[in-house]
């Protein structure tokens, strides 16, 4: 019997070996440094003049300047995009959690033969992604301002040319940000509210409560937990969202920080030292948002998962 | 009966307050634009206004046969399905490997490992693209990097020819072994590098060696030559380190989340039993984790059919192309010099319909292999 051998160590735990050990230590800190260390090096050259940068790509900065953060803030007009991209990512989130949360609740309280087909819908947009869309989302937007411009000009309202109520528009990008997160939101909420027993629904109905009024004051504060997954895994996809947004927008009062980030590959490709700045602008908030709610965000990714 | 019915229209009225605003976004955003998409793929619409303006009609399929003999196509096609494959056979199995090391406690800290290691996925893309194009780019760190190393290696290949000749003395044997170690680089700067690089050495005093062999090493040491990312399918190979790189973090967290809600009871009692590590991985752990492990598989290929955003801002379907991937080439057909929609549409529908056909057969493999548990 093998027993008394096991009874030393904590039950799951695995005895390695010495050797065993430093292997595993290896491993891990290899691919640690790997995901770390262009972080870093990205931190440390916003430092350099670009003149040393092109000497000393490698070591720490010589004399440390904060001039590239000045610089790329004023180039890149990030005091107007960081706004922007708080409005979208707030605006999205807090409009996909609503519009998720009542839909959840009705199809998983309010029986109706409407529920399969429609709850089965968003299951499906689970799959696609909004991406691949984006050149008829870009037509359909640009194209309907066009039509409903027209016809309000007949009308004698405003000028075609004037009108942008989806196109180049902050409403445009909330509801195309709304729409491509809800499947996952309707799918999570309804899972959860499932879960939320049948009876607390009836007992308000029979005190005379509407289904609205049930919705803003049991079921919501009930599905906090749920709420704060949806809205955290949501918040950074709609801070780093790119793809869409660069084709439903093109003032630059209206982008977002990503977009700004990305006009600095371009025409100012070769400053580095700015660009670098702007990289790490671009990331500095979601590395404060990970550092705050990791613990709620790993959670909220494995729930996240379910695709399919 | 009459209260009865007035319940129902309440029920009614409620349910549809609810569900249609929801719905009718989800129908703008995801429903609308893949009629649209269906209706131009099929069409001569070329720009301009849709309603009112030039008229267009539906003219057939004649994009999806421009689209099937067109080699960029492939190319960009070839390229996304590189871009699958290392997703899911290398982020899946990394993210499996790390996750099992945290979740076994071989290494303490498993919380901190697992924050360290999930930090690339949640900088936005664009900031990974650029910063890894700059890596990447022939004048930058990893060149500079290979380029010290290389020189790091001639100087001390050139310290063991000067070895012992504190004279300098410079003789033909000794240019002979110079030359062996430069390679090709002193065939491009000396038309005759036998007798100039003697008449260059010559031209140093004896006091001179360090400031000598310095000269020789910016002069000659080897570079590093970033021409193989001009090379088909070599080219994808730093997009698809960075897919490994900004994404493995997240599958490890799902992986070491489900392996978490393992009983553990399950596998003290495997322990005791005497099962191997390998045993507890293939009966215990894998069969477990094998509806998680399909998720993430489609998660993963849904994800990298759509890599817009990070090869866009990477290399941006460049150099020549070759590393354009379908969306890459969608939104050029459609935004890039003279817009062709109707070709751009062929192709999005193309990405649409290529991710459910390989999301089914994952579920199709699943259903086979995976029902066994």
């Amino acid at each position: 019997m093998s027993i008394p051998k096991y009874k030393t160590h904590t039950p799951g735990k695995t005895v390695l070996s010495f050797v065993m050990k430093l292997i595993v230590y290896l491993i891990m800190v290899t691919f640690a440094a790997m995901a770390v260390m262009p972080i870093v090096w990205l931190i440390l050259n916003s430092f350099k003049t670009t003149v040393e940068f092109s000497n000393n790509m490698i070591g720490l900065p010589d004399h440390w300047t904060f001039q590239n953060y000045i610089g790329a803030w004023k180039i890149g007009d990030f005091s107007i995009l960081i706004g922007n991209s708080f409005f979208y990512t707030i605006g999205s989130t807090l409009g996909t959690l609503f519009l998720a949360l009542s839909a959840a609740f009705a199809f998983s309280k309010i029986p109706s033969k409407a529920t399969v087909p429609i709850y089965g819908s968003f299951i499906i947009g689970i799959l696609l992604t909004t991406q691949s869309l984006m050149v008829p989302i870009f037509l359909q937007t640009s194209q309907l301002d066009l039509l409903l411009g027209n016809f309000l000009e007949t009308l004698g309202i405003l000028r075609a040319s004037s009108f942008h109520l989806f196109y180049n528009s902050r409403f445009g990008v909330l509801l195309v940000y709304i729409g491509s997160a809800l499947p996952l939101g309707i799918y999570l909420g309804t899972e959860y509210i499932k879960s939320i027993p049948k009876a607390l629904v009836e007992a308000a109905r029979i005190d005379g409560a509407g289904y609205w009024r049930i919705f803003f004051f049991i079921i919501f504060p009930m599905s906090l937990p749920i709420a704060m997954t949806i809205a955290i895994i949501s918040v950074p996809s709609f801070w780093n969202e790119f793809a869409l947004i660069n084709i439903l927008v093109s003032k630059i009062e209206l982008q977002s920080l990503p977009l700004g980030i990305y006009r600095f590959s371009g025409t100012l490709a070769s400053d580095y030292g700015k660009q670098f700045a702007a990289l790490v602008i671009g990331m500095g908030p979601m590395l404060l948002f990970y550092t705050v709610f990791r613990k709620q965000l790993t959670k909220g990714v494995s729930a996240g998962a379910v695709k399919g | 009966m009459v209260n009865n019915n007035h319940v129902g229209i309440e029920e009614h009225r409620a349910y549809w307050s609810m569900v249609l605003p929801a719905f009718s976004i989800y129908l703008f955003v995801m429903a609308f634009p893949i009629v649209i998409s269906i209706i131009l793929s099929l069409s001569d619409y070329n720009g301009g206004r849709m309603f009112g303006g030039e008229a267009w009609r539906i003219i057939g399929f004649g994009q999806y046969r421009k689209l099937v003999s067109d080699p960029y196509f492939w190319l960009a096609l070839k390229n996304n399905i590189y871009i699958v494959l290392i997703s899911v056979f290398g982020q899946l199995p990394l993210g499996f490997f790390i996750a099992y090391i945290i979740y076994r406690k071989m290494v303490r800290c498993g919380g901190f490992w697992q924050g360290v290691l999930y930090v690339p996925a949640i900088i936005p893309v664009i900031v990974i693209g650029i910063l890894w194009g700059i890596v990447f780019s022939p004048y930058g760190p990893l060149a500079e990097l290979m380029n010290s190393i290389y020189a790091h290696g001639f100087e001390d290949r050139l310290n063991s020819i000067f070895a012992g000749n504190y004279n300098m003395v410079i003789t033909d044997g000794l240019v002979h072994r110079i030359l062996d170690i430069c390679g090709t680089s002193a065939k491009e700067i000396f038309s005759n590098p036998l007798v100039e690089l003697k008449e260059f050495l010559m031209g140093y005093s004896p006091s001179e060696t360090t400031v000598m062999k310095n000269d020789l090493v910016n002069l000659l040491a080897p570079t590093w030559n970033a021409d193989f990312l001009n090379k088909r399918d070599i080219a994808m190979l730093p997009i698809l380190f960075v897919t490994l790189w900004c994404w493995t973090g997240t599958y490890l967290i799902l992986f070491l989340a489900n392996m978490q809600k393992i009983d553990p009871q399950i596998l003290e009692a495997a322990q005791i039993d005497g099962a191997s590590e390998g045993q507890i991985v293939s009966r215990i752990i894998l069969p477990s984790l094998s509806g998680v492990i399909m998720n993430a598989a489609i998660l993963c290929i849904s994800g990298s059919l759509n890599a817009f955003a990070l090869i866009q801002s990477m290399t941006a379907g460049g150099p020549a192309r070759i590393t354009q991937v379908l969306s890459i080439y969608m939104y050029e057909s459609a935004f890039m010099g003279a817009p062709d929609y109707p070709y751009a549409n062929a192709i999005s529908l193309f990405i649409v319909m290529f991710s459910f056909i390989l999301i089914v057969l994952t579920r199709k493999i699943e259903n086979k292999w995976g029902g066994k548990e």
